[in-house]
């Protein structure tokens, strides 16, 4: 972070997903539970240039269809959007930490 | 603040305690949590004591959304909410939405800290795309 | 103990025995249509509510209505517990502390608006309601007579016989359920038989 901590900032950043079966239905709650905890506006999107939606909505991010192979975009405005779109990025690239027992 | 309690009512135990089952390693333990289903003796069926004593366990002063399934696990739910104590009445709604997705929906709505009434909406919103 | 509180005991215990007597045949009405736990559960119900007495019946009639009601919500369980438990709630809450013959027609008719909202369900929909309603109707009427009331409502009961299920678990069954009679109306019948006959007496 620079200087400006309380200024509002835009930060975007993208990962491949390499997860066989893509964002189903429990990386989709652990997407959205760790969305929920940055105060950003973060928006997903399968391109650059969207349509995004609200990654913080676990209706719309269940009905997100990204299988693997598929490249995840993150927006994010708001005082901590370097960091949400950090983390965001992190758990797809882990794997969404669903390869430990119990993950 | 406390998060939203979520309460599974099923005829079924093994339903409402599998569903219970998915909420908790899809979602994890910070949402209080609690099932029940099935008769005394044995049989399908839900019971108001039972459904009053879930929303106890499962209790957060932000609220409890249910969860219910078939036809008199409604009715009996509703039961259940009318004989509360006045404090706590306002405060538990049950969802129209089915019961293991809209559980799992709800709970990740109550983990993020939100209201009971966006969590019920939530739920909702999942079962009527 | 007050002359009110005597009959309410009474009632008490004249609707416990006519459950305990046909507890087995309730049972295999529901087996044949529902889960054939209608008379355990109804007798569990008016046990508890016999096993009070003493302290329901102390009571004035609204409380006494609301307390055994919300016994029956507990203790019966099911589907029949919410319903039964409703129908007695509500007549505690619309009942005055003394109530006389035309505030017993209108309680009963509110007490079966509260049934039917709890259970979602009409008139001819092989339930309860088809004893209760026509039973209100007569003491709308001015029929108060204990053994008229229970002819109308005994013949009320048979007439779901070839009613099909369109609510609970007999609704499953669809035109299977035709045939038999609905265990909640044959009980409904029988604790209004019970209630007219120790009313008139009082």
């Amino acid at each position: 972070m620079s200087d400006a901590a309380v200024t509002e900032t835009t930060a975007t950043g993208s990962i491949l997903i390499e997860h066989e079966v893509g964002l189903h239905a429990r990386p989709s709650v652990k997407l959205t539970k760790l969305a929920k905890t940055f105060a950003s506006r973060i928006e997903l999107g399968l391109s650059a240039d969207g349509p995004w939606i609200d990654a913080k909505s676990i209706v719309k991010v269940m009905a997100f269809k990204a299988g693997k192979g598929a490249t995840l975009h993150f927006r994010a405005h708001g005082g901590d959007a370097n960091e949400a779109v950090a983390a965001l990025v992190g758990l797809v690239r882990r794997d969404f930490d669903e390869g430990q027992p119990g993950g | 603040m406390e998060s939203v309690g979520v309460v599974i009512v099923s005829h079924s135990p093994k339903v409402a305690e599998g569903a219970a089952d998915m909420v908790r390693q899809m979602v994890g333990e910070e949402v209080p949590l609690a099932w029940t289903g099935g008769n005394p003796s044995g049989g399908l069926g839900t019971d108001v004591g039972q459904i009053m004593s879930a929303i106890d366990r499962a209790w957060s002063d932000a609220g409890v959304v249910l969860l219910v399934d078939l036809g008199g696990a409604e009715t009996n739910s509703e039961m259940a909410i009318e004989m509360l104590p006045d404090e706590r009445r306002g405060k538990v709604l049950i969802c129209n939405a089915p019961v293991v997705e809209g559980a799992v929906v709800a709970a990740t709505e109550a983990a993020g800290g939100s209201s009971v009434d966006l969590v019920r909406q939530t739920a909702e919103e999942y079962s009527a795309r | 103990m007050s002359a009110g509180a005597e009959l309410r005991a009474e009632l008490v215990r004249a609707v416990a025995a006519v459950i305990d007597r046909h507890a087995e045949e309730l049972t295999s009405l529901d087996q044949a249509i529902g889960d054939g736990d209608h008379g355990l559960n109804m007798k569990r119900g008016f046990d508890a509510v016999l096993a009070d007495a003493a302290n329901l019946s102390a009571k004035p009639w609204p409380d006494f209505l609301k307390g055994a009601g919300t016994m029956l919500v507990m203790k019966v369980g099911g589907a029949s517990g919410p319903l039964y438990g409703t129908l007695f709630m509500a007549l505690g809450k619309e009942l005055p502390a003394e109530p006389g013959r035309a505030d017993l027609a209108r309680a009963f008719r509110a007490a079966i608006a509260a049934v039917q909202a709890r259970g979602k369900s009409e008139r001819s929909q092989k339930t309860m309601l088809d004893v209760l309603i026509p039973v209100a109707e007569a003491l709308e009427a001015g029929t108060f007579e204990a053994a008229a009331v229970a002819r109308t409502a005994h013949a009320a009961a048979e007439a779901t016989i070839p009613l099909k299920a369109v609510r609970g678990r007999a609704s499953f069954l669809g035109d299977r359920s035709i045939g038999h009679m609905d265990p909640g109306a044959r009980s409904s019948a029988l604790l209004i038989e019970a209630i007219g006959s120790v009313l008139e007496k009082a």
